[in-house]
């Protein structure tokens, strides 16, 4: 085989030869295939693997982490909880529509691989400035896409977030997140029991789509890719996901399969090496049985991403009842192989063995680098003038930045309530969606705060996690366990690695001390554009629960008159880079200020005590304070007509971010209750003003409260039109 | 007698769980879950063809769906008079059928929509007949074809017979469309000459708890069961 064939396989030479010394001779173009497929980043976690390790990923609460098609926590009774996010950044950029549809439905494959009925998922979405057809393209492409799938389906989207930024210009992020609900006796594992049992196909048949998606998903792109490598995206079909979804339940219910594997990134390939691997086992395909769309090679039947397939071991007596109840929901299923004791993945066709690798040296044997990386340089101290900033100036700056805006326009194309079980829907701080038949509910974010990651890797990360946390709070969701997606650039650059390093490091002690462990997660590398890399991107989707739905507290002001008390401490405009960012003060990376250390014992102590005011019905409404500081925390709950009359001493301290920041609202005739129990604990606070009907008062300012709400509402689809 | 009820389900339906949930917990009655390749209903008070995308919209919303096996059945049923109920998706099916007039084409944004919307009664009939004159209900609606048209002389038939169930309307605060998917004259559901069966875009399955923030949808079946 020649380098250049290697090299476009995305192996280097050297673990080509790796290969070559450990089975003394030569591949196959398929076995070539399966390695290209199996030693990338996104698949083997080369890069990440030995950072990721250290993560907490394991508590009481915990049935399964890492290393499933997604974690799983426990709920009580018999209810489980699967969840996991994913990302679709490369195909959503080459092709919005059905990248980021097809980002939907793998997420969802996972959820109910396990045996799990997908309940909600949410979407973090991430685009380049608004200014560009091309960003614009992008947006409409991607929101369609993730609408469509999810919609067709019938999974309503509970929430998500949207960031506008140049560094995504080339290069947009797309994570889904998807959940589901299990019962703790019938969760499905992909190991494999009987030696002997038959390796079903079931699902779409394949065809060339995909091909090659996974080593494209963790490859650089250059200007003029996107043309060339459409092909390589896959086209999802929602209908038949949701025939597959419910077949493959009403299999799993039925007792009829023993285990089962969905067939993501590369396909084939990677399910059936996946249940080998789990199962210490063998396999034995033959290629001549796969249903095919079109004449393929073996190489492209092991290479495709076709979407909507799945891959499960029954035993032999119960092939003909697995055949009715497909027949039942439209669903092509094929006997393709059966479970050996030979610890070797073996494919044939034709007759003829075309694959013959041992299990381990594909997946305990794959390359796990220590690359080099550097350090963030430590910053100086800056003071900047703010001067010129009043009131209006500092409303006008954030309603005229998508960010800070409204994003119905998004999550008005998708269908939130689908299911009839939805408690919160999309554009408040938690997502909430009960358990049918119970009384329990799950809330779920998802965060990420680019900015800060930039300043200071692992700080920022914890900035991050604390900010999902307030999320959850603020619903009085109890935060359980975190999903994460790290999105970054090249860690070939060691600047690069190291923000990878350092915020897997935030991540692990943010989580340890919030006792919220790592259960699932992905890892996308390689997303830069020639030499544009993105602003490091590690998403995380942290979920928590109520069990008692009837404790759930609003995000939106409930009564005209209530009493409005702010919580923590202001960080002060120096420290706030989101602050400086977004009132113009300055944009350059190397001019902000080290973030100000975070105290997770006091946002945890802060926290229990929200809790504790909510669960004894003292809070009427509450909201966490994050970019955009009080005023937008404000802003986003208004419900109906309702405003509010502030005041603070320190105009700025309105905009800024906070310590342990949240907005809560309270009955007057309980103000002095609720001020003793948290002075009681030390938990800062101070009542700022009352909730106003039809009102917008700032420090005796009253604005026009129609036009401050209206350019809230409406500014986001007017830019972006 | 206990009222009895049935929710079909076609390949790709998506609210038919919802509708059976409804059901059970307003009608307190026996409630019968049937795929649509089967040939008989057991004889029911009420059927729900429910939302989704039933043939995941192939050719057209609801067109695969008005030529399933089970079709013949729903006509019969309907035509002895019992109530029949077409929500969103369910609404399209009947307009393929027949059994409505009029179509649903696109939102007039070309975009989904999925959102609270707020409709009023126009029409009386026996499914809004607890709703009052001016009471506006707050329901979700989502759909990609929710669009009602009809030629004129059709409108005209609807209204001069009373057959325009529900319109959309303003809510009671700022910031609230009235027309959101383009509908002609805001039509949010219609009837047939009989008035037993009922098409409508909104949900109302998905607004009867507290938790839904409305309970606005429960008073069609508490209409029904009067």
């Amino acid at each position: 085989m020649n380098d250049e064939l290697i090299l476009q396989h995305g192996l280097t030479l050297n673990e080509f030869q790796i290969i070559k010394d450990y089975l003394k001779r030569d591949l196959t173009m398929e076995e070539l295939g399966i390695f290209s497929a199996m030693w990338n980043e996104h698949c083997c976690y080369k890069t990440s693997k030995k950072w990721l390790k250290k993560l907490p990923t394991n508590n009481d609460v915990v049935i399964q982490g890492p290393g499933e098609n997604a974690g799983i926590i426990d709920l009580e009774d018999n209810d489980g909880v699967a969840f996991k996010i994913e990302s679709h950044n490369h195909p959503s950029y080459i092709e919005p529509f059905n990248g980021s549809a097809t980002g939907v439905g793998g997420i969802l494959r996972d959820i109910f691989t396990m045996g799990a009925r997908p309940i909600a998922t949410l979407d973090s979405i991430r685009f380049g400035e608004i200014n560009t057809d091309k960003t614009k393209y992008l947006l409409n492409g991607v929101v369609h896409g993730i609408g469509h799938y999810g919609n067709c389906i019938g999974i309503p989207n509970i929430g998500g977030e949207s960031e506008f930024d140049s560094t995504y210009d080339f290069n947009n992020l797309v994570n889904a997140m998807a959940i589901g609900h299990v019962k703790k006796d019938a969760i499905f594992y992909s190991k494999p029991k009987t030696i002997g049992g038959l390796i079903v196909y079931i699902g779409s048949k394949t065809g060339k789509d995909g091909i090659h998606g996974a080593s494209m998903a963790s490859d650089v792109f250059s200007e003029n890719d996107e043309d060339d490598k459409r092909p390589s995206v896959q086209v999802g079909d929602p209908f038949m996901e949701k025939l597959l979804m419910e077949g493959c339940l009403e299999l799993m219910s039925s007792g009829l399969i023993e285990s089962m594997q969905d067939m993501g990134a590369a396909g084939i390939t990677s399910s059936s090496v996946e249940m080998a691997s789990k199962g210490n086992v063998g396999v034995l395909i033959d290629l001549d049985k796969i249903p095919l769309r079109q004449p393929l090679s073996p190489y492209e039947i092991l290479l495709s991403e076709s979407q909507e397939r799945m891959l499960a071991v029954i035993e032999k007596d119960n092939d003909t009842k697995v055949r009715e109840i497909l027949k039942k929901w439209q669903i092509d299923y094929e006997v393709i192989g059966e479970i050996t004791d030979s610890k070797n993945v073996v494919f044939t066709s034709k007759n003829k063995q075309v694959v013959n690798l041992p299990v381990n040296i594909i997946v305990d044997d794959a390359p796990e680098y220590d690359r080099e990386f550097y350090l963030p340089r430590k910053r100086n101290k800056k003071d900047f003038d703010c001067t010129h900033l009043n009131l209006e100036k500092m409303i006008n700056n954030l309603f005229d930045n998508l960010n800070y805006l409204d994003k119905s326009w998004i999550y008005n194309q998708y269908d939130s309530t689908v299911m009839g079980d939805t408690v919160k829907e999309p554009g408040q701080s938690t997502g909430i969606i009960k358990l049918h038949d119970s009384q329990k509910v799950i809330g779920a974010t998802t965060d990420c705060n680019p900015l800060y990651i930039r300043i200071n890797p692992e700080l920022g990360m914890i900035y991050t996690v604390v900010e999902a946390y307030r999320n959850l709070i603020s619903s009085n969701i109890k935060p359980i366990a975190i999903t994460n997606n790290l999105n970054f650039a090249s860690p070939l650059d060691p600047n690069i690695m190291g923000e990878i390093v350092l915020s897997i490091n935030g991540l692990k002690k943010s989580a340890s001390k919030l006792n919220t462990p790592i259960v699932s997660g992905n890892v996308s590398l390689y997303n830069q554009t020639n030499d544009l890399p993105i602003n490091p991107t590690p998403v995380i989707g942290m979920v928590g629960s109520n069990l008692n739905i009837n404790k759930i507290i609003s995000n939106k002001f409930q009564n005209d008159g209530d009493i409005i008390v702010s919580i923590g401490e202001s960080l002060g405009y120096l420290n706030s880079p989101y602050f400086l960012k977004d009132q113009k003060i300055t944009r350059e990376i190397n001019s902000f200020n080290e973030l100000e250390d975070i105290d997770l014992e006091n946002e945890i102590l802060t926290a229990n005590s929200i809790m504790y005011l909510a669960d004894n019905k003292l809070i009427q409404s509450c909201n966490d304070v994050f970019r955009g500081g009080i005023f937008m925390s404000l802003i986003k709950m208004i419900e109906k007509d309702y405003g509010f009359t502030v005041e603070l001493p320190n105009k700025f301290d309105l905009f800024c971010e906070y310590r342990a920041g949240y907005i809560i609202t309270v009955k007057e005739d309980e103000l002095s209750k609720v001020c003793n129990y948290l002075s009681k604990n030390n938990v800062s606070h101070s009542n700022i003003g009352l909730v106003s009907n039809e009102t917008i008062k700032i420090n005796s300012k009253v604005f026009d409260y129609f036009e401050i709400k209206g350019k809230y509402l409406d500014n986001f689809e007017k830019i972006i039109n | 007698m206990s009222f009895k009820s049935a929710v079909i389900t076609f390949p790709g339906s998506n609210c038919d769980r919802d509708a059976l949930t409804y059901l059970k917990d307003l009608t307190n009655g026996e409630v019968l879950n049937i795929w649509h390749e089967e040939t008989s209903i057991p004889a029911v008070d009420l059927i729900i063809l429910p939302g989704g995308f039933s043939f995941g919209d192939y050719l057209r919303s609801g067109a695969m769906a008005s030529k399933s096996n089970i079709i013949p059945e729903i006509i019969k049923h309907s035509e002895s008079g019992k109530f029949l109920l077409g929500i969103c998706n369910g609404f399209q099916i009947l307009t393929e059928i027949g059994l409505l007039k009029g179509a649903l084409i696109q939102n007039k944004n070309l975009k989904f929509l999925g959102k609270d919307c707020f409709i009023r009664k126009k029409h009386e009939n026996k499914f809004n007949k607890f709703i009052k004159q001016d009471q506006v209900l707050q329901i979700p609606v989502a759909h990609n074809e929710g669009n009602f048209y009809c030629g004129e002389e059709d409108l005209k038939h609807l209204n001069d017979n009373g057959l325009i169930a529900f319109e959309y309307c303003k809510g009671s605060f700022s910031n609230s469309d009235e027309n959101i998917n383009g509908s002609i004259n805001n039509i949010a559901g219609i009837t047939n000459e009989q008035k037993n069966i009922l098409g409508m875009m909104p949900h109302p399955e998905r607004a009867y708890q507290s938790f839904h923030g409305s309970k606005d949808g429960k008073i069609i079946i508490e209409s029904l069961l009067s």
